[in-house]
C-alpha cells in the first residue's frame, strides 16, 4: 500500500477559493518519468513533491501520479509527475495512455546501475514512438550520486549520451539530504524553461488543458 | 488482578456476531470433516458474510476451492533455482520493496526469512511453467498465500492459481490484462450512466485499477485481515470476479468521483487512492449481484470495443466457458485460433442470452436483502462452472 507515498499529494488537489470569480484554474504541467525499475523514479518524484525521501517505495504497478503546485513568476503552475513502472510489460501496453498531452519527459537511470544506463536507447525509443512531436523536451537524471563508492556510469560517458541526444544532463540523489534542493531545481529548471521559453508557450484552452506549440530543441544549463 | 473478561465491541451485537461466527467456523468443519468433501458449501461459505473467518480454516480450505490436494506438494525448489531464472533480479527487487505486505510487528529476522521463501515460491513456479510470465504485482499475490498456508502450500496453491485465474496477467504481454480492464466501463455503465459518461469524458483510463486487479487488491489494501477476505470471496468465484469488485468500489464512490474536476489526472487520483475503511461486506454482496446481473457473456460486445485495436477480442465469451478458457494448455492452443476466429466470435456475441427469470429474481433479490441472498446468487453462479472447472484439474 502506498499510503506513505501518496499521502503528500493533498497538497494540490485541492484549489480552494473564496471569491466572487470562479476560481482561476492552475496551468498544468505534466511531466512523465520513465526509467527502468528500481533507478528511484518513485523517489524522485515523491522527494519533489513531498520535500522528503520516501522511508520506503513499492514496486510501481501501472502509473502513479503526484502533483505539486508551484509559483513561477508570479504565476501559479501545477506540475504533475507521471511516475510509470519499470517492468517492460507494463509500458507496451498500459502506459502509453499516459504519454498523452505531455510537456516533457525526464529519463531516470541509476548511476550504480549500468544495466539501467544501457536500457536509454529503448527508452528513447520507445518515448519517440509514443510522442507525437519529436520537440517535447527531455532531460536526463542520473540518480542515486550519494553511493560514490559504487558509481557504475562515469559522468563524461553520461554526459556524451546526453549530448548525442541533445538532453542536458543532471546527476543526482533523491535520498541525499545535503542535497535538498537540487532535485527540487531539476523540475523547477525544467518548468522555468517549459514556461518561459518563447516557442514553449503553454497556451491555455477553453478545457483548461494546455498544449506545447511547436518548438525547437530546449537548451538547458547542465547542473552537474 | 483484574477479571479476565473476552474482548468485546459491543455487548449485544458482539456476542451475536461471535455466536454467528462460531456457527459458521463449526459448519465448516463439519463440511471438511465428511468425506469426499463437499465443494459447494465452502464455496458458499467463502463468499458469504465474513468469508473464511479464521486463517486457520483458510489452510485447509483454499486448497479445496483450487481442488489441490495437500498430500501431493511441490517438491522443495532445487539448489540452482535463482541461477537459472532470468526473472531473479526483477523478483528480488520487487520483494526486497515490499516490507508492507509484513506485519507491523514481525521481527526482521523472520521477515527476511520470509522474504526469502517468497523469492523461491515465485521463481519455482515460473520455472516449472515457462509459458508465465512474471509481472510486478505477482509477488502481492504470493505473499498474501505465504503468510496464510506457509511456504510448501503456498507454492502448491500459487502454481494452480497462476495457471487458470491468473492466467491472462501472466501472457508475454498484458494485452488480455487491458481487455479484461476493459469490462470494467461497461459495467459502471449498467449501473451508473452519468458515473460511466463522466469518467469518459475525462478520459481516465482504467490504469487507476490495474494494480487492484492483477493483485487482487494485495497491493493496495494496507490491513491484511480485508486482503484474505477477498481472497476468500475470488477463489470461491469466476476468475472475472476481481473487475466486478473494482466496479463495485468506482460505484460505490460515484458521488465523490463526480465532484472532482473531469480531468484524468484528477480522477485518476481519486480513485488509485483506495479508501481503506471500505464496507467490504456490502461491496462483495453487490459485486456478486452485479456478475449475475451482468455476465461476462452480456459486456463481452461492449467490453471489445472499449478497445481500439482488438487483439483478443474474446477471451471470456461466456461466463461458463471463461473457466475452460482459464485452463492452460486450451488457452495456449485456442489462443492461436481465437484470433483466427476473431470476427466469428465476435458476431456470435451479438447474440447474448437473455437473462433468465432465475436470475433477475435472485439478483433483485440480492439487491433488496443486501447479504445474503446475492451471496447466495453468485454461489449458483459459481457452481454452475464449478463442476467443469474441477472435472477439467482432475481429468
Ligand atoms: N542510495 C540511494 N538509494 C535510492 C535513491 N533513490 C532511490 N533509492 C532506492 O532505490 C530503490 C528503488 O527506488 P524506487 O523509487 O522505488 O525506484 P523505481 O522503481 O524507479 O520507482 C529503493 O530501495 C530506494 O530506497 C538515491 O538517490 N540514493
Ligand atoms: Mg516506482
Amino acid at each position: 500500500m502506498a499510503a506513505d507515498v501518496e499521502s503528500s499529494l493533498e497538497l494540490s488537489l485541492s484549489s480552494s477559493y473564496v471569491g466572487p470569480l470562479p476560481p482561476p484554474r492552475s496551468r498544468i504541467l505534466k511531466i512523465i518519468v520513465i526509467g527502468d525499475s528500481n533507478v528511484g523514479k518513485t523517489c524522485l518524484t515523491y522527494r519533489f513533491c513531498a520535500g522528503s525521501f520516501p522511508k520506503r517505495t513499492e514496486a510501481t504497478i501501472g502509473v502513479d501520479f503526484r502533483e505539486r503546485a508551484v509559483d513561477i513568476d508570479e504565476e501559479r503552475i501545477k506540475i504533475q509527475l507521471w511516475d510509470t513502472a519499470g517492468q517492460e510489460r507494463f509500458r507496451k501496453s498500459m502506459v502509453q495512455h499516459y504519454y498523452r498531452n505531455v510537456h516533457a519527459v525526464v529519463f531516470v537511470y541509476d548511476m550504480t546501475n549500468i544495466a539501467s544506463f544501457h536500457s536509454l536507447p529503448l527508452w528513447i525509443e520507445e518515448c519517440k514512438q509514443h510522442l507525437l512531436t519529436n520537440d517535447i523536451p527531455r532531460i536526463l537524471v542520473g540518480n542515486k550520486c550519494d553511493l560514490r563508492n559504487a558509481i557504475q556510469v562515469p559522468t563524461d560517458v553520461a554526459q556524451k549520451f546526453a549530448d548525442t541526444h541533445g538532453m542536458p544532463l543532471f546527476e543526482t540523489s533523491a535520498k541525499n539530504p545535503n542535497d535538498n534542493d537540487h532535485v527540487e531545481a531539476i523540475f523547477m529548471t525544467l518548468a522555468h524553461k517549459l514556461k518561459s521559453h518563447k516557442s514553449l508557450m503553454l497556451s491555455q484552452l477553453p478545457d483548461n488543458t494546455i498544449h506545447l506549440e511547436p518548438a525547437s530543441k530546449p537548451t538547458m544549463t547542465c547542473w552537474c | 488482578m483484574a477479571q479476565p473478561r473476552p474482548p468485546r465491541l459491543h455487548d449485544n451485537g458482539g456476542r451475536d456476531f461471535d455466536a454467528k461466527q462460531k456457527r459458521k467456523i463449526a459448519e465448516i468443519y463439519q463440511v471438511l470433516n465428511n468425506e469426499p468433501v463437499d465443494i459447494a458449501p465452502l464455496r458458499r461459505m467463502a463468499i458469504s458474510e465474513g468469508g473464511l473467518l479464521v486463517d486457520e480454516i483458510r489452510c485447509k480450505v483454499w486448497p479445496k476451492l483450487l481442488n489441490v490436494n495437500i498430500d501431493d506438494l511441490l517438491p522443495t525448489p532445487e539448489e540452482e533455482l535463482r541461477e537459472n531464472s532470468k526473472d531473479y533480479q526483477q523478483v528480488l527487487l520487487d520483494v526486497r520493496r515490499s516490507l508492507r505486505r509484513f506485519p507491523p510487528d514481525m521481527p526482521d529476522e523472520q521477515r527476511e526469512g520470509l522474504q526469502e521463501e517468497l523469492i523461491d515460491c515465485i521463481l519455482q513456479v515460473l520455472q516449472r511453467n515457462p509459458q508465465l510470465h512474471y509481472y510486478q504485482g505477482y509477488h502481492d499475490i504470493v505473499v498474501t498465500f505465504l503468510l496464510v498456508v506457509g511456504e510448501r502450500v503456498a507454492a502448491t496453491l500459487v502454481e494452480k492459481l497462476s495457471t487458470h485465474h491468473l492466467r491472462d496477467f501472466m501472457d508475454p504481454t498484458m494485452d488480455n490484462t487491458k481487455h479484461i480492464l476493459n469490462y470494467l466501463m461497461p459495467i459502471i455503465d449498467q449501473v451508473n450512466p452519468d458515473l460511466h459518461d463522466f469518467m469518459q469524458r475525462a478520459e481516465v483510463g482504467t490504469i487507476f485499477a490495474l494494480s487492484w486487479l492483477i493483485t487482487w487488491f494485495g497491493h493496495v489494501l494496507s490491513d491484511f485481515r480485508h486482503v484474505v477476505r477477498l481472497y476468500d470471496f475470488f477463489l470461491a468465484c469466476h476468475p472475472l470476479m476481481p473487475i466486478y469488485f473494482a466496479a463495485v468500489i468506482v460505484l460505490h464512490r460515484a458521488s465523490e468521483v463526480l465532484a472532482c474536476d473531469c480531468d484524468m489526472a484528477s480522477v485518476h487520483h481519486l480513485l488509485s487512492q483506495i479508501p481503506q475503511d471500505l464496507p467490504y461486506e456490502t461491496l462483495i454482496s453487490r459485486a456478486g449481484d452485479l456478475f449475475v446481473q451482468f455476465p461476462p457473456s452480456k459486456l463481452a460486445q461492449e467490453a471489445a470495443q472499449q478497445q481500439a485495436e482488438r487483439t483478443a477480442a474474446s477471451t471470456f465469451k461466456d461466463f461458463e466457458l471463461a473457466s475452460a478458457q482459464q485452463r492452460p494448455d486450451t488457452i495456449l492452443r485456442q489462443r492461436f485460433r481465437e484470433r483466427l476466429r476473431a470476427e466469428e466470435s465476435a458476431k456470435s456475441l451479438l447474440a447474448t442470452k437473455p437473462r433468465t427469470n432465475r436470475f433477475v429474481k435472485l439478483a433483485v433479490m440480492g439487491l433488496t436483502v443486501a447479504l445474503g441472498a446475492a451471496a447466495l446468487a453468485v454461489v449458483k453462479s459459481a457452481l454452475e462452472w464449478a463442476p467443469k472447472f474441477e472435472l477439467q484439474i482432475f481429468p
